[in-house]
């Protein structure tokens, strides 16, 4: 197994346990701790947490695959999540997604070839008032234009 | 818990305080469909087919997750339930394929019972909208997958969860994406998996080895007893003569018996119906010649009355109680001494700490009963007549006369063809000493004879 949590990581899971009845109350934590370490869960890590929280593979593996947020799969650098949901495509979501599908390159659920760019469309974000909106990795860029959409992805480019 | 009445479609019922609604709906054949309910897994509540009235309650409440209790009044029946099942069945069955024509389920599904008996309404889904999932999935251990017609109401996952305790199955996904799945790169591979075909209400769970052999409606079932080990699962033998044909063995099924296996049977247990037609012994066989049956006759009483010092007789200890006392007062008769060596049916490697007994013959029980010697005879016989043992070859022995049901690689004096379990009738008697009686299933076009024929057969030409 090619997976192994850091030590700030198995730490922190130690802390945790000693807050719930059960280690399998740990299942969520570690999903998102093997997710911010890798950048995604993969199926090694998917074991390791199932030794770790004492929980068969598969019932981790279906809670992964319930959620959207988890990614299971390597995403790009920028993982860049455009709302595809009523507020924001009655804003313009589809100009967006012109924009950054151009300047980038790729459709939705791909990534560029260079391994920095990862555009998927998503459902509400939640910040509806504010549509239409994207998530880049965990920021929120909201009242999007075209325009707007050349800025932050230049200000990225300046960024890496 | 005590004892209560509850009235149900306005008949009295008595069950006991506490338990499950849904229980005594079966126990009194009182019709409510369900598909996640099932008595071996429990109630999981995910379906809602089993929905009905209880007095006093503003909605109507599932069935399998309805405690008894004191003066309940329910309704299983009448048009506001009726429409309740209607609209549900409806919701299942929105991205449901319907391709009842090549689906293997088709006659055994609930899915087209319920749409029978509750559903009958016209569609409101185009079926160009309906969402696709993958179909032919072979998920290993001769199970196939079709997610499309999953109405995912996790009975297979949770016979891999909680039963067998594997964990290979699971639903992944959600909403309309929601399907059956093994891990990336993982089988479903358990001694027990087939089982999950049965479980599955509908024809998302197929058997890699029964499809597309048999519409289910031709089917005859006969039921009866496993011979793959002392445990004597009890099951069903659906078969089927088709025109110009012989009767053929499709499937074997398990048979709910809860003092023996419950709802379930292992996987070699439920194939073993195979070796019950393949390689069959069909021809008297008289040193490497074929005879007719009366001549066959002939050479066994003249064999018999020329044999020189000890007689040895073997008995499978497969074979049935009622053959294994005739042999017995056979061999008495001819003054023989018996045997039905186990030696060759233990088999540690097979055994586990379910249903799988490390005693593979199927009725070593009577055997012991019967004080039958159940070693390998070491004497050097004058003599030697097998009824189907497998250690025949290894006794030392002048002549040799061999009942056997299989073509072996032993060449006898004397080889005659013997009826197969399911071709013959008796008790068999369990490891746990429960005896279970088996009906012949199998009238082959041309009958082989089974023991007590060949032993009528012979005994009348001795007089
Ligand atoms: S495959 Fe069959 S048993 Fe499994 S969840 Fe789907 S319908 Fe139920
Ligand atoms: S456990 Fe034994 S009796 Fe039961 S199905 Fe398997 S082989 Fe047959
Ligand atoms: S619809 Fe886009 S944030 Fe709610
Ligand atoms: S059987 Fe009651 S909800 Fe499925």
């Amino acid at each position: 197994m090619s997976f192994v949590f850091s030590k700030e990581n198995l730490e922190r899971i130690e802390a945790l346990k000693s807050r719930y009845p059960s280690p399998k109350a740990l299942l969520l934590p570690c999903l998102w701790m093997a997710q911010y370490q890798e950048g995604y869960i993969s199926l090694d890590a998917i074991e390791v947490i199932g030794e770790v929280i004492d929980m068969p593979p598969m019932e981790l593996y279906r809670v992964a695959t319930f959620y959207t947020m988890f990614n299971l799969e390597p995403v790009g650098k920028y993982h860049i999540q455009l709302c595809k949901t009523l507020s924001c495509a009655l804003r313009g979501k589809a100009q967006i997604l012109a924009q950054l599908s151009n300047r980038l390159g790729i459709k939705p659920g791909e990534s560029s070839q260079d391994g920095k760019y990862t555009l998927s469309q998503v459902e509400c974000l939640g910040s509806c008032g504010t549509a239409p909106v994207m998530q880049i990795n965990d920021r929120y860029y909201e009242n999007l234009t075209p325009e707007k959409i050349d800025t932050i992805l230049e200000s990225l480019e300046e960024e890496s | 818990m005590s004892q209560t009445e509850v009235v149900i479609d306005d008949k009295r019922f008595v069950a006991k305080e506490g338990s499950l609604l849904i229980d005594l709906l079966i126990k009194h054949n009182l019709k409510v469909p369900y598909f996640c309910y099932h008595e071996a897994l429990g109630a999981d509540g995910n379906c809602r087919m089993c929905m009905v009235e209880i007095e006093g309650q503003k909605r109507p409440q599932i069935a399998c997750d309805t405690l008894i209790k004191e003066g309940m009044v329910v309704r299983t029946k009448g048009e506001n339930i009726e429409s309740v099942r209607r609209n549900i069945l409806e919701l299942e069955l929105i991205n449901h394929p319907v391709d009842c024509p090549i689906c293997d389920q088709a006659g055994e599904c609930k899915l087209q019972d319920f749409y029978m008996d509750y559903g009958l309404y016209d569609s409101h889904i185009d079926q160009a909208d309906k969402v696709h999932h993958q179909k032919h999935i072979d998920l290993g251990s001769n199970v196939m997958l079709d997610q499309e017609r999953c109405v995912l109401c996790a009975r297979c996952t949770r016979f891999t969860a909680d039963i067998t305790k594997t964990h290979e199955l699971g639903i992944i996904g959600r909403g309309d994406h929601a399907r059956v799945s093994t891990m990336p790169g993982k089988k479903l591979d358990n001694p027990y998996a087939m089982n999950v075909v049965d479980l599955c209400p509908v024809g998302a769970l197929t058997s890699k080895d029964f499809r597309f052999s048999q519409r289910v409606w031709f089917l005859t079932s006969t039921p009866s007893v496993c011979h793959g080990c002392a445990k004597g699962c009890n099951i069903f033998i659906d078969h089927n003569r088709e025109k110009y044909k012989d009767e053929t063995i499709y499937r074997f099924r398990p048979r709910e018996n809860q003092a023996v296996n419950g709802y379930f049977i292992c996987d070699e247990g439920r194939l073993s119906y195979k070796a019950l037609q393949e390689n069959r012994q069909v021809e008297r066989d008289r040193n490497g010649a074929v005879c007719s049956e009366a001549e066959a006759l002939k050479a066994y009483c003249k064999t018999l009355e020329g044999a020189k010092g000890e007689i040895i007789v073997l008995a499978d200890p497969n074979l049935y109680r009622e053959e294994l006392v005739a042999i017995e007062a056979y061999a008495a008769h001819i003054g023989a001494s018996l045997y039905a060596p186990l030696e060759h049916y233990r088999d540690e490697d097979f055994a586990d700490d379910w249903l799988k007994s490390s005693q593979r013959a199927a009725n070593a029980k009577a055997v012991e009963i019967l004080e039958i010697k159940t070693t390998l005879p070491v004497e050097k016989a004058g003599l030697l007549i097998s009824f189907n043992h497998p250690d025949a070859a290894q006794i030392k022995a002048e002549k040799v006369i061999s009942f056997q049901t299989h073509i072996g690689k032993d060449a006898y004096d004397l080889t005659l063809p013997l009826a197969v379990f399911s071709e013959s009738a008796g008790t068999l008697v369990n490891e746990e000493g429960i005896e279970q009686y088996c009906p012949r299933a199998i009238k082959r076009n041309e009958p082989i004879p089974t023991v007590i024929e060949w032993l009528t057969q012979i005994e009348g030409g001795d007089k």
